[in-house]
């Protein structure tokens, strides 16, 4: 028997925990900026930011629902040449374009997973993959709209925010989009997190682990299925939003399925299916890279091997190494204390 | 009505040389399917590095295309051969997502040491036969192309041969009936598999050496094709290797009038809009596989 006591005290530890975290997140992300001062360390620290979007949004489709997508840069263009172009030819305010984005991202995702809902494994990673380049050629030929391989250049960063009695917060500034990014990706990660431990979650994951189970239940996959392309290619959109505006410069080769598999490389090296381990791969694979600079090319080499690696013997990724000597040393601990009870 | 009729005429012979390559090209994986049920992403690379095999051997010995052809289909063979034991080997009987991912990473492995070693740069890779051109019939052949199709013709007519006809061909046909059942019947799965890999990796090696003097031969070469090799398995029917060969054709066929009647990007978007459809409305393929797990 579980006494009720303890079950209620372990509930508010949680909640005091995760309480706890998140206000570790929101300090890491203040003082973050404040230690790396040069624009070029505050510009990756903005990617590792847009990184972090892009591989919980990857995690959600293919570590919760267990669909393997190799189009997920595929989505990030969408959403950033949406709203660019709105931005750009139409003169759209930023955060109308931005939900333009997201939502035209998310519908792209529904209307891929209308496809691939159907299938499985390999088809569902080559109709992606296909979808991907589908994309990237819609990118590359429709000129009039997306000025092809040339790109769109000049991209405004989102307008200033004036708030009475305070400084205006000027988006030009990389500390400040630093912040505007991280709060967004801290916000989509405690949402994600949330839907992910509903029942919501428990739904992906019982048509994760097998469908036919799950039907019997009344658990109906393609439909979560569906949802879970919207949500996680709608975040895609979100990144490619943000990712225009900073960078001010859009060329479709920044959506190429090279980069679709980045994005999967760090969901596979941190771990899937816990979101933390996305977010940790997404780090090490933005700062990682640019502390290997001096071997040049061999980078990329390392990446690749990486990947190869942990597919073959981590399963659970690096978040998975970290949970299992957790578990350990726990279990030590435990016994330990017993011990010294007996 | 008369001046179409060459053209025409002349964008089916592109086409077919165009689709043998893709068929050379996607059979290795088609067969790697067919036996294993695993895709290999790095396949793409095998054609790469085929193709600067070929590049390296015909400039090493004074311009000999045949010999670098040969160069290219061991550089296959031998890359298969690795990449089976040093993966999948590992992960026999796993889920399939994990040695697809871990292929993945073998790609970007190759691709990028290749860029390395070799630079982003195209290289030129002239084949001597490519200016060596037959007129018949108002029509323009290179001897190049009379060689891509003989050569096609013969790898094809040899692995049937080789399937239908030898032990070890009724074999891996019965290991990919069941995997099992084979295994109980006394076939080294272990080597047939690895046969698999090293026939169909040299296959990737060859279409390399083919696919050299028309592409831009960077590390990236291979990749650009792959995509396509990926739409001709599903569109003909994944594990099938005579929905390949007509799949191949097809898509040959369709990105040349593409090419001739809209532009170069668009070939690309109507191939893959052609998988899509494929998918959606006929998931199994031209000539359905024999599995019902996988749609």
């Amino acid at each position: 028997m579980v006494d009720p006591m303890t079950l209620s005290n372990t509930r508010s530890a949680r909640g005091t925990s995760r309480w706890l975290g998140l206000l570790t997140c929101v300090a890491v992300i203040v003082v973050l900026p404040l230690i790396f001062r040069d624009a070029y360390w505050r510009g990756i620290i903005t990617i590792c930011a847009i990184n972090i979007l892009l591989a919980i949004g990857l995690d959600f489709i293919f570590g919760f629902a267990g669909q393997l997508s190799l189009g997920h840069s595929a989505f990030a263009g969408i959403g950033a040449y949406t709203s660019t172009v709105l931005v750009t030819a139409l003169g759209a305010n930023f955060w109308v374009a931005l939900v333009c984005g997201v939502v035209c991202a998310g519908l792209a995702g529904v209307l891929l997973s209308a496809f691939a809902v159907r299938l499985k494994g390999h088809y569902l990673a080559i109709a992606s993959l296909g979808f991907a380049v589908i994309t990237y050629q819609i990118l590359v030929n429709w000129i009039s709209v997306t000025q092809g391989p040339l790109g769109i250049y000049g991209i405004p960063p989102p307008p200033s925010i004036s708030i009475p009695g305070l400084q205006t917060i000027n988006f030009s500034n990389h500390q400040a989009f630093f912040y505007l990014v991280s709060a967004f990706a801290l916000l989509t990660y405690v949402l994600l997190r949330n839907l992910t431990r509903s029942p919501i979650g428990d739904a992906l994951t019982a048509v994760r682990e097998d469908e036919i189970s799950a039907a019997s239940l009344g658990i109906k996959g393609t439909k979560w299925k569906m949802m879970a392309f919207g949500i996680g290619c709608a975040i895609a959109g979100l990144a490619g939003c943000f990712y225009a505006s900073f960078i001010g410069t859009l060329v479709p080769d920044a959506f190429f399925i090279t980069e679709s598999f980045m994005i999967l490389a760090m969901v596979v090296i941190g771990g899937r299916g816990n979101l933390w381990g996305a977010v940790l791969g997404a780090v090490l694979l933005t700062v990682v890279p640019e502390l290997l600079r001096g071997i040049g090319d061999f980078r990329l080499v390392a990446y690749g091997l990486a990947l190869t690696l942990v597919a073959l013997f981590l399963p659970g990724g690096l978040s998975g190494v970290l949970i299992q000597s957790a578990r350990r040393f726990n279990g030590s601990v435990t016994r330990a204390k017993s011990e010294t009870h007996a | 009505m008369l001046d179409l009729l060459p053209i025409l005429a002349q964008q089916i012979i592109n086409g077919l040389v165009l689709g043998s390559i893709y068929v050379l090209a996607t059979l290795g994986l088609t067969l790697i399917f067919g036996v294993l049920g695993q895709i290999n992403f790095a396949h793409a690379d095998f054609m790469t590095l085929g193709a600067f095999a070929a590049y390296f051997v015909a400039r090493a010995s004074g311009g000999n295309y045949l010999i670098a052809i040969v160069a290219a289909l061991l550089v296959g063979a031998l890359l298969g051969l690795v990449v089976n034991q040093a993966v999948f080997s590992l992960l026999r009987g796993q889920d399939e997502t994990r040695p697809l991912v871990a292929t993945i990473g073998v790609s970007v492995l190759l691709e990028n040491a290749a860029l390395a070693f070799l630079g982003p740069v195209p290289y030129t890779f002239d084949s001597p036969y490519s200016s060596q051109v037959i007129r018949a019939a108002g029509m323009y052949f290179t001897m190049q192309s009379v060689l891509v199709m003989f050569i096609a013709v013969l790898a094809v007519g040899s692995l049937y041969a080789f399937l239908k006809l030898t032990f070890v061909g009724k074999a891996l046909r019965a290991l990919s009936q069941d995997q099992e059942a084979a295994g109980l019947m006394g076939i080294n799965k272990k080597a047939l598999i690895a046969l698999t890999f090293v026939v169909g990796s040299a296959f990737a090696g060859l279409a390399g050496a083919m696919l050299g003097p028309i592409l831009v031969l960077t590390p990236f070469a291979g990749a650009t094709v792959i995509v396509k090799c990926f739409a001709i398995v599903i569109i003909g029917g994944f594990g099938n290797v005579e929905g390949t060969i007509v799949a191949g054709l097809m898509i040959g066929l369709i990105e040349s009038f593409t090419t001739q009647m809209l532009s170069p990007g668009m070939s690309d978007i109507v191939v893959f809009g052609i998988l899509l459809l494929t998918l959606a409305v006929r998931p199994t393929g031209l000539i359905a596989e024999r599995r019902e797990e996988n749609v």
